[in-house]
C-alpha cells in the first residue's frame, strides 16, 4: 500500500544570484512498512527531500501525495494540521519540550488533537513501555540521557498513529549503545506494527539495518536498493 | 495543555521572570497605594463637605443664593417638611436662617456667615458638633444669660480669642512628650508671655531654637501653648428684616476644628431662636431647608424627585452646590485609570523585552512545535498566556502589597502635617487614611491582563513568522 508518492519533485533555492537545485526531479514511492534510508553526501538534498515529504517545505515543481492528500493543494494552516495527523517527526537534536516530562512530551500531540485524558494516558503508557521508558514517565528531558530523549521523541512521533515517521539523522548525537537500542526499538515497531520509517542519515549503523537504501547525489537519485 | 506549558515556560528562566514580576509588582503597588492616598483625600473632603457643611440636598428660596437678602425666605417650612418626610430616602430635615454679618472682638473684626440652627435637629444631619475642641465649651449645652455662638478655630485665632502662652503646665506637657530639657530651657524666657497670634508665638520660639529643633518640636510647642479662656465673647452685627443694623454680644459656647480653613473662618452658628429674635424673621420661616438622605448614593436619584415635588424652590444636591467636589470625585477615577495605564505602559516595555528574549531563545523549539503540528493560533495563545502570566503574577503581588499597605495605614493614617497649612486652605485633610474601592482592584486586574496581552503581540508575531525548516536548523 502506497504511503508516500513523489512525482518528479524539484526544489530550487535562490541563494543570492545562484540557483541551487537541492532536489532535482525525484520520483519515489514509499510503501507501508518500509524501513528506508536516504543517504548521500552533505548537500545532496537528503534533508530537503525529507522536509518536502513532511510538508515542512513546498516543492518548486512536481507533486507529493500522502494518504490521498496532494500537499501542494493544502494551505499553510492545513499543512500544519496535516503534519499533526499524518506525519511523525524525529529530529537529530531530540527537540523535546524541556519544561514537560517524558509522559507529557509523548502526550503533547494527542492533547493538541484533543484526545480524552484516559485514552491519552493509556496510549502514553503503551508507547513509553514500548520504547523501554516505562519507569521514566515523570522525568524531564534534562534528567534523561541522549538515547532516552530520542526514545521519548520516537514515542512522541508515534503517538497519534501517523502514516509514517520521518527521522532526520536520529542517531547522529548518540553513542553506539544508545543508537543500537534506538534502532532495535524502531525495527521492532516496524516489524510488529508495520510502521513506515524514512530516515535521512550518514550513519552506517542505520544503513546496515535498512531494508531500502536510496542514494542521493546533487539532488538526484543515483540508486534505490531494496534489500531482502 | 497550552496554559500548562505557558505557565511552565514562565519559570524556565526564574531570575529573569522574577525581575519582571518584581517590576510589575512594585509598579502596581505604587499605583494602587498612591491612588489610595489621593482617593482618601478626595473621599475625606467629600465626607467632610457632606457631613459638616452641605448635607446631601439643600432647598432655598429661589432668589436667596443670588441676592443673600434676608427677606428671601421660605415661608411655608412645615409644608415643605411634610413633603420631604414622605419622600423615600429622606432621613432628616431641618431649617436654617442665614444672615451675613461681622464678627468682632476688641482686637479685630471680620466678615462671617451667621447661621441660625435648630441645635438638636442639626445633630441628626451634621457632625460638626463632634469637631468641638475639648476644653472650649459644650456646643450650646450650657444655660447662659448671653446669646451663644459656635465658631471655627480659624476665626477664633483671627479674632484673637485663642492665644498662645507657655505656662508651667504647658512646659510639663512638653516634658512628658519627650521634649529635651535643652529645648525647654531655651523656651524658659517665653514663659507666661501671652501672644495674641500664632504667627507671633511661632516667631518668638523659632528665634530661640535651631532650625532642626523647630522642625522637630515646633508643632508640639504650638499645641502646648494654645490657650483659650472658656466663655469668651464676640459681637455679631448684621441687618434685620427692616434692613436696620443690629447685633448682640454672643458668648462662645464652643470652638470647632475642621480641615477647611475657609469654612472655619467664615461660618458661625447660633440657635435659630436667638437669631430670629434679633432679626425679626417670623416663626416658621427659613432661608434654607437642609435634607439628609439615608445614603449618599441616593443623592442623584432623590434630588430630581424633590425638585419635582417643590417646583417653586431652588433644590440643589451637594454636587450642584460644589461642582468642583463632584468633579474631583469623577476625576479621581479617571486619574486612577490614566495613572495606572501610564505605569503599566512603562512596564509593558519590560515585558515585551523579556518575552522577545524568551521567543528568540526558543527558536528551534518553536520550529519543532510548528513542525509537529502546533498551529499558529495555539502558538500565539501560548506566548500570550506566558506574557499574561508574567504580568498577572506581578500584578497580583503588587495588588496584595497595595492592599496590605492600605490596611496597615488605615488605622493611624499618613500624617502629612508638614503640608497641613496648604492642604487645609483648600479643605483637604493633612491626615490621610488611604482607601480604595474594591472595583479599583478589579479595574487594575483588567488593565494588567490587557497589558499582558498587548505586550505579547510583538513577540508572538515574531514567533509566528518563523519558518519551521529554518528554525529547526538554528543552534
Amino acid at each position: 500500500m502506497k504511503v508516500v508518492e513523489i512525482n518528479n519533485v524539484t526544489k530550487i533555492y535562490h541563494d543570492t544570484a545562484v540557483e541551487v537545485r537541492a532536489v532535482n526531479g525525484v520520483s519515489l514511492i514509499f510503501e507501508k512498512g518500509d524501513f528506508a534510508v536516504i543517504v548521500g553526501p552533505s548537500g545532496s538534498g537528503k534533508t530537503t527531500l525529507l522536509n518536502l515529504i513532511g510538508g515542512l517545505d513546498q516543492p518548486t515543481s512536481g507533486e507529493i501525495l500522502i494518504a490521498g492528500h496532494r500537499l501542494s493543494e493544502l494551505k499553510p494552516s492545513e499543512l500544519i494540521d496535516f503534519r499533526m495527523e499524518h506525519v511523525g517527526f524525529v529530529f537529530q537534536s531530540f527537540n523535546l519540550i524541556p519544561v514537560l516530562t517524558a509522559a507529557e512530551n509523548v502526550g503533547f500531540i494527542m492533547s493538541l488533537q484533543k484526545w480524552p485524558k484516559e485514552r491519552r494516558k493509556a496510549r502514553t503508557d503503551e508507547l513509553l513501555d514500548s520504547v523501554g521508558l516505562s519507569e521514566r514517565h515523570n522525568s524531564r528531558p534534562s534528567q534523561l540521557s541522549g538515547g532516552q530523549q530520542q526514545r521519548v521523541a520516537v514515542a512522541r512521533a508515534l503517538a497519534a498513529h501517523p502514516e509514517f515517521i520521518l527521522a532526520d539523522e536520529p542517531t547522529a548525537n548518540l553513542d553506539t549503545k544508545s543508537a543500537e537500542t534506538l534502532l532495535d526499538i524502531m525495527e521492532k515497531l516496524n516489524s510488529e506494527e508495520e510502521m513506515t520509517f524514512i530516515f535521512s542519515t550518514h550513519d552506517a549503523r542505520v544503513v546496515k539495518r535498512a531494508r531500502r537504501v536510496i542514494t542521493l547525489e546533487d539532488g538526484k537519485i543515483v540508486s534505490d536498493e531494496i534489500r531482502e | 495543555m497550552i496554559p500548562e506549558i505557558a505557565w511552565k515556560n514562565v519559570w524556565r528562566n526564574k531570575t529573569r521572570s522574577l525581575i519582571v514580576i518584581a517590576a510589575v509588582a512594585i509598579g502596581v503597588f505604587a499605583g494602587i497605594f498612591t491612588m489610595a492616598a489621593i482617593n482618601s483625600s478626595v473621599v475625606q473632603r467629600i465626607d467632610a463637605a457632606v457631613n459638616e457643611e452641605l448635607s446631601h440636598i439643600q432647598i432655598n428660596n429661589k432668589d436667596f443664593r443670588a441676592s443673600g437678602d434676608i427677606q428671601n425666605l421660605i415661608p411655608d417650612y412645615s409644608l415643605i417638611k411634610t413633603v420631604l418626610d414622605s419622600t423615600p430616602g429622606v432621613e432628616s430635615v431641618t431649617g436654617r436662617i442665614i444672615v451675613r454679618g461681622i464678627a468682632s472682638t476688641s482686637a479685630k473684626s471680620t466678615g462671617v456667615q451667621i447661621t441660625g440652627i435648630d441645635t438638636a435637629a442639626e445633630r441628626h444631619i451634621f457632625t460638626l458638633y463632634r469637631k468641638l475642641i475639648p476644653g472650649t465649651g459644650t456646643y450650646f449645652g450650657s444655660d447662659t444669660k448671653f446669646n451663644t455662638v459656635f465658631i471655627g478655630e480659624k476665626l477664633a485665632k483671627e479674632l484673637n480669642i485663642i492665644r498662645f502662652i507657655l505656662t508651667d503646665e504647658s512646659m510639663d506637657i512638653l516634658r512628658k512628650r519627650g521634649t529635651p530639657e535643652t529645648v525647654l530651657s531655651k523656651l524658659d524666657s517665653l514663659k507666661n508671655i501671652r501672644f495674641t497670634s500664632e504667627k507671633k508665638f511661632s516667631k518668638a520660639f523659632e528665634s530661640l531654637l535651631t532650625a532642626s529643633e523647630t522642625r522637630k518640636y515646633g508643632l508640639g510647642i504650638k499645641e502646648a501653648g494654645w490657650s483659650y479662656r472658656e466663655g469668651s465673647k464676640i459681637i455679631l452685627t448684621f441687618l434685620d428684616m427692616n434692613n436696620v443694623q443690629t447685633g448682640a454680644v454672643f458668648r462662645v459656647c464652643g470652638i470647632y476644628r475642621t480641615n477647611n480653613d475657609m469654612f472655619e473662618a467664615q461660618s458661625v452658628f447660633v440657635p435659630t431662636g436667638e437669631l430670629r429674635k434679633l432679626t425679626g424673621i417670623p416663626e416658621g420661616s427659613y432661608h434654607r431647608v437642609i435634607v439628609r438622605l439615608s445614603n449618599n448614593d441616593l443623592t442623584d436619584k432623590v434630588t430630581p424627585v424633590i425638585r419635582n415635588e417643590l417646583p417653586g424652590y431652588e433644590v440643589l444636591s451637594w454636587k450642584e452646590i460644589q461642582p468642583d467636589l463632584a468633579m474631583l470625585a469623577d476625576m479621581a477615577q479617571q486619574i486612577y485609570g490614566v495613572f495606572m495605564a501610564i505605569i503599566l505602559a512603562a512596564l509593558a516595555f519590560g515585558i515585551v523585552n523579556t518575552m522577545l528574549m524568551s521567543v528568540l531563545e526558543r527558536t528551534r523549539e518553536l520550529g519543532m512545535l510548528a513542525a509537529i503540528g502546533m498551529n499558529r493560533r495555539k502558538t500565539f495563545l501560548m506566548i500570550m498566556l506566558e506574557s499574561v502570566f508574567l504580568s498577572f503574577v506581578g500584578g497580583i503581588a503588587g495588588m496584595a502589597m497595595g492592599a496590605a499597605a492600605i490596611a496597615a495605614t488605615a488605622r493611624n493614617g499618613i500624617n502629612l502635617v508638614k503640608y497641613s497649612e496648604g492642604m487645609e486652605a483648600f479643605g483637604f485633610s493633612a491626615h490621610l487614611f488611604p482607601t480604595i474601592d474594591a472595583k479599583f482592584f478589579f479595574i487594575t486586574a483588567l488593565l494588567i491582563i490587557l497589558t499582558g496581552i498587548l505586550s505579547s503581540i510583538y513577540p508572538a508575531r515574531k514567533a509566528l513568522k518563523l519558518n519551521p525548516v529554518e528554525a529547526l536548523r538554528r543552534e
